[in-house]
């Protein structure tokens, strides 16, 4: 009889673990993700949650511990590790001095990408800026910074994103533009890990969500299988029993 | 794509930013220049000074105007967490300190455009009339300087008091280059031989080449947060 084989892993980590000298910032970490897959990853202020997306965006080296995306060991090849790679933060990591598209052509031609100016084009169009593309990005509010981070991130097609609490700062209706964003995200396949604190925000887009309490994944479900309406109480009780 | 490439692509980011805030290049023109004036007067206006002391007033306005520029460019990129942008790029660590460099080294140049102009009004009447003679010494202080700059101000800028900690981390790295500078200059105002100033160049240049690659291979370890 013929068995039928798992499809391997888009992201795999396994026994990942950072330390501060005595500190354990994460103790542990086992997760495999498969292509187009979005978790949320939930858990309170020191839970090392950003911690864990830093090292899959190779920002820090782990203590120990494997990531491999695909093909690409972290370690062996860093470079083509990290081209495959797209990253939005709540910092928006844009020079405030240049205008949109020059920050979008810069980071383009960084990541080797044909037409860096088409491309930029493109992706301002797409979250919604191109009308601005001659602003200084200091002169942005917020969500519009947020908006043009995101466009960034998408810069090299990136197979994976990565999303350190996206909606810091956003005023309702700009979290909504960020939501929608998201949402054509993942209908476009991409694999997104987003980590935040804010439980109705990360519940609305995930397909499936973990809770990181004190650097260990003490949950890991899909969603199809948590009930929203007691999910709250879920997490709460995880974290009382860490 | 190749690293020459994203290095002057980023080299071209910074110079764009520079020519059109201008923060750095105004400072460290006006800080040096104001050195000089201070220092004329301190000699007494329209005193002849030596070739020696000449040279040492020449590059304490060089030195201290050029921290102005180095602490700027690593600011910049911490600024909205530019630099972890860079990180996650596929630029490697040592193309991002190439780049830095040479930015530093441009910024020292242009602002020495001005300032050995400036010297020359203010003391140079007496001294050797071709200012060619101080290139070769100039483009050594700048490379030695620029490399162990953008290295120093990597590990400071991860720092709270980042203007403090960088001249207290640099200038004892520097000061052999910087001693070998001021002969070498004293030796050009003089109008010295060259073959006299060889003796000051040539320890300069290895100098140079092992600050450069020490830079190069320390700056990962100096950029990242772990």
């Amino acid at each position: 009889m013929m068995t039928k084989l798992a499809p391997s892993p888009f992201l795999s980590i396994r026994g990942l673990r950072k330390s501060y000298g005595s500190l354990e910032a994460l103790r542990g970490i086992n997760l495999d993700l498969a292509p187009g897959e979005f978790l949320c990853l939930f858990g309170p202020n020191g839970a090392g949650k950003s911690t864990l997306l830093k090292i899959i965006a190779t920002l820090l080296r782990p203590s120990s511990g494997k990531i491999r995306i695909l093909d690409d060991d972290l370690e062996n090849n860093p470079q083509e590790y990290r081209a495959r790679l797209g990253m939005v933060s709540h910092q928006s990591f844009v020079y405030q001095d240049l205008t949109l598209l020059e920050n979008l052509e810069f980071y383009a031609a960084l990541y080797g990408v044909k037409d860096p100016r088409q491309r930029s084009l493109e992706l301002l169009e797409q979250v919604n800026l191109a009308d601005h593309y001659e602003m200084l990005a200091g002169n942005l509010s917020r969500g519009m910074q947020q908006r043009l981070t995101i466009a960034r991130a998408l810069l090299n097609d990136p197979e994976l994103l990565l999303l350190d609490e996206p909606y810091t700062g956003l005023d309702e209706h700009a979290a909504r533009v960020l939501r929608g964003q998201l949402q054509w995200l993942h209908d476009q396949q991409r694999t997104i890990i987003m980590v935040t604190h804010n439980l109705r925000r990360g519940m609305e887009a995930a397909t499936r969500m973990g809770i990181l309490v004190r650097g260990k994944l003490v949950y890991l479900q899909q969603k199809e299988n948590i009930d929203p309406a007691s999910f709250e109480e879920l997490y709460f009780q995880k974290l009382e029993a860490v | 794509m190749s690293s020459l490439r994203q290095i002057l692509f980023l080299l071209g980011k910074d110079l764009r930013i520079e020519l059109r805030k201008k923060e750095s290049l105004i400072s460290m023109a006006f800080f040096g220049a104001l050195i000089l004036v201070i220092l004329n007067i301190a000699a007494g206006i329209g005193k002849q000074v030596d070739a020696d002391t000449g040279a040492g007033i020449l590059w304490v306005a060089i030195i201290f105007s050029a921290v102005l520029g180095l602490g700027r460019v690593f600011a910049r990129e911490k600024e909205n967490g530019c630099v972890a942008a860079l990180l996650i790029s596929p630029i490697s660590p040592g193309e991002i300190f190439i780049a830095k460099a040479l930015v530093n080294f441009s910024l020292m140049l242009l602002s020495q455009l001005v300032l050995v102009p400036v010297f020359y009004v203010l003391f140079g009447s007496h001294f050797n009339a071709d200012p060619l003679a101080l290139v070769p010494i100039l483009l050594l202080l700048n490379l030695g300087f620029s490399t162990t700059g953008t290295l120093v101000s990597a590990i400071s800028a991860g720092t709270r008091r980042n203007e403090v900690l960088l001249p207290i981390l640099l200038f004892p790295l520097i000061l052999p280059l910087t001693a070998l500078a001021v002969k070498a200059t004293a030796g050009a105002l003089a109008t010295r031989p060259f073959s006299e100033r060889l003796e000051q160049l040539e320890p300069m240049l290895a100098f140079c080449l092992i600050f450069s690659a020490a830079g190069y291979l320390l700056f990962p370890f100096a950029i990242r947060e772990d």
